[in-house]
């Protein structure tokens, strides 16, 4: 046995506490910190998605945290921020997320969070990723917000060009959109549609756009008038209380047409509410953005690994998608930042500058999202617009179609 | 022709679903001179008394319908005794403010005791409308609109006709001078909590059946609002005129308006009027003229 002197002892310390004091600074340096400022409604009206949503978006920054940016030597922080979807309070809101986080990206929910940042985003240099589908109000130039998918009314008009091809046949598609004047969005639905139907009159006939309450009390009626008016399609991207009274009204006149519904009103959301799928059966959801259905996708793998390895507890469904969707377009453009300029001084300008330079592709989003390519003249990719279609088949949700293309639209 | 008649008696019983609703707010006003505007709150809050006693404990809807009543009917008590029973005597105003402050505890309390998820509301009315030739009546609106005008002749002769009923009345014109002619104050404001939790019972289970329920189903609150007013916050049996009128001109409005106008008219319809029937005649059609001498 060997024993050291006191001196030998007294050497190794030293020697032991200069390599401590050496690697420190140089790990401080490896890891440089940026923050992200994530908005989310827990008590609004998406309250009952908002759990899943937020889990599933902050598990691919830890994803993130401890692979890319473990090799890249960059850490994304984040923090929520309570908006109860309300424009009012994010923009009381927004001075102090500034002053507290200084973001270099804000990720977004929905239309109070452009409504109220789209004037103050361009002023801080600060963009804000959303993951939802795109507003034709927004749709301007120079934008700071942006959606990695087109607008709703181009999502609907390219399943209706879908369900069209399917019919077969030179006539028009006859349809009818039910919307809702509670919120700008949901007014912005069918004022693209409209515009979708004027200008393809040879794809599309419009034959009515009903505007109800959020809650409707009673929509047998108006679904009396759709039917009788020959529509082979009802467009509802508003809200799943509208999906299941539409519905129940189509039920009551007995009549089959089938509804198409977004993500955030999706198949297994309206579902739930109508108190099982079956109910959905051979009713449609279409947006850009992978289906979460069964079947074994690249996506669902990736799914998998948040699973298994970081403990994403949320299911497999197309909210969770929507959260790992727009959480991986976000930090795929902060990576695109970060290799252009390296990892220190990274700003909300260069990781908007960023978002023009490169695209982004459907591999750097594991099939979540299709290749997105942003110029400065839209919020949203202008070219190579496709979407997804869901329907519900022996009471389960399957894919109907992948990468079907989105028909021109101009800007309304 | 024929749709146009249907349109007319379709907008008729969604109308009679606010007065129901409406019925609420007039039945705890004859009371305490009070303005509950947590009238779509007791509306949710019964409507997932009944959610939770069907489709939780999955009794029948022969058990649920009864116990969920009284449930409501206990809730009605239990906001009474401990938020506006401690204001008998003070200003109205305090306790009108009470009710605001319930607007927003009540939606808290369903956040925090149910979540925000849409749920399946129970198929309580057949959902198969009947059919009359080519028309078609939805059945919870048909049933419904009985229900109210059942309603509202019993509780037209309960306030006028039967010694409980004219002591609220009382009751509502001072609480100190009913108190010293010794009426029950307190029994008195109670029993109208208890009977307007009641009704906003009823009107969920009309409203709701076989459709989705979520916290923003409270807004019936609101388009019952209109009803109230337009006939007066004393009277109950012109609430079933004043719901049919609205109603039928918001159904009208909808059906041949908007499609021309690309708008939700509809929606804002009963409100011009309620608005015009306040500048017209302040007491709305049926409302008592008070005349105070300086």
């Amino acid at each position: 046995m060997t024993y050291l002197s006191k001196s030998g002892l007294g050497g190794l310390l030293a020697a032991g506490t200069l390599a401590l004091a050496t690697a420190l600074p140089m790990k401080a340096q490896a890891e440089t910190t940026y923050n992200l400022a994530l908005l989310s409604d827990f008590s609004g009206p998406y309250a009952d998605i908002m759990p899943i949503l937020a889990s599933s978006r902050e598990v691919v920054f830890d994803w993130w945290n401890a692979t890319s940016g473990k090799e890249l030597g960059v850490k994304l922080n984040y923090k929520n921020y309570e908006t109860r979807y309300d424009a009012a309070q994010v923009a009381s809101l927004w001075p102090g997320i500034k002053s507290e986080l200084a973001p270099i990206a804000v990720v977004g929910l929905g239309g109070p969070d452009v409504a109220a940042l789209s004037e103050r985003l361009p002023e801080d240099k600060i963009p804000m990723f959303m993951a939802t589908a795109a507003y034709g109000f927004a749709w301007q130039p120079d934008s700071w917000i942006f959606n990695p998918r087109p607008t709703y009314s181009h999502e609907a008009a390219g399943f209706l060009a879908w369900m069209r091809e399917q019919r077969g046949g030179d006539e028009p598609i006859k349809f009818a959109v039910l919307s809702s004047e509670a919120s700008p969005a949901y007014v912005d639905m069918g004022k693209g549609l409209e515009v979708y139907a004027e200008e393809h009159p040879e794809a599309a006939d419009l034959v009515e756009v009903i505007y109800t309450d959020v809650q409707p009390t009673d929509l047998t009626a108006q679904m009396r008038r759709v039917a009788r008016s020959g529509a082979e399609a009802v467009i509802i991207q508003t809200n799943t209380s509208i999906v299941v009274a539409a519905k129940r009204g189509l039920q009551a006149n007995g009549a089959d047409i089938p509804i198409m519904m977004s993500s955030h009103n999706g198949l297994p959301a309206s579902g739930k509410a109508l108190g099982g799928l079956a109910q959905l059966e051979g009713d449609f959801e279409a947006y850009g953005m992978v289906i979460a259905a069964d079947e074994d996708t690249e996506a669902r793998q990736f799914y998998q690994t948040l699973v298994s390895d970081y403990g994403l507890k949320a299911p497999w469904n197309v909210v969770t998608a929507m959260g790992i969707s727009q959480a991986l377009y976000t930090v795929a453009v902060i990576e695109h930042a970060i290799e252009e300029n390296g990892a220190e001084g990274l700003t909300g300008e260069l990781v908007r500058e960023a978002l023009f330079a490169k695209p982004i592709t459907s591999e750097e989003t594991h099939g979540f999202l299709p290749s997105l390519t942003f110029t400065p003249e839209a919020p949203f990719p202008l070219k190579g617009l496709k979407v997804n279609v869901g329907t519900v088949k022996d009471g389960k949700i399957t894919i109907a179609a992948t990468g079907v293309d989105v028909p021109d639209l101009s800007k309304w | 022709m024929v749709y146009f008649i249907n349109d007319i008696i379709t907008g008729a019983l969604i109308g009679l679903l606010y007065a129901l609703v409406a019925m609420g707010f007039v039945v705890i006003y004859r009371a305490s001179k009070v303005f509950n505007f947590a009238q779509g709150e007791l509306v949710i809050i019964g409507g997932f008394i009944v959610w939770f006693t069907t489709m939780q404990l999955g009794l029948s809807l022969w058990l649920s319908i009864p116990l969920s009543l009284v449930l409501a009917g206990l809730v009605g008590y239990l906001i009474e005794r401990i938020f506006l029973t401690k204001l008998i005597g003070e200003s109205v105003f305090s306790m009108v403010m009470v009710t605001v402050g319930l607007l927003i505890l009540l939606r808290g309390v369903v956040l925090l005791l149910f979540g925000a998820s849409v749920r399946p509301f129970p198929i309580i009315f057949p959902l198969k409308p009947l059919l009359l030739g080519d028309m078609l009546i939805p059945m919870n609106l048909l049933i419904g609109g009985i229900i109210t005008i059942v309603a509202a002749v019993g509780l037209s002769w309960f306030f006028n006709w039967t010694r409980s009923g004219l002591r609220m009345t009382a009751v509502a014109e001072d609480h100190v001078v009913a108190a010293s002619m010794g009426i029950s104050v307190k029994g008195s404001i109670a029993f109208a909590w208890i009977l307007g939790a009641i009704l906003s019972t009823i009107g969920a289970m009309i409203f709701l059946s076989g459709k989705s329920l979520t916290f923003l189903a409270s807004d019936i609150g609101f388009a019952a609002l209109p009803v109230a007013l337009f006939a007066g916050l004393e009277s109950i049996g012109g609430l079933v005129l004043a719901g049919i009128i609205i109603g039928v001109i918001q159904s009208l409005t909808t059906n041949y308006l908007d499609p021309i106008i690309g708008g939700s008219l509809g929606s804002v319809v009963p409100y011009i009027i309620m608005l015009a029937i306040l500048l017209i005649r302040p007491t709305g059609l049926f409302g008592w003229r008070t005349i105070e001498r300086v």
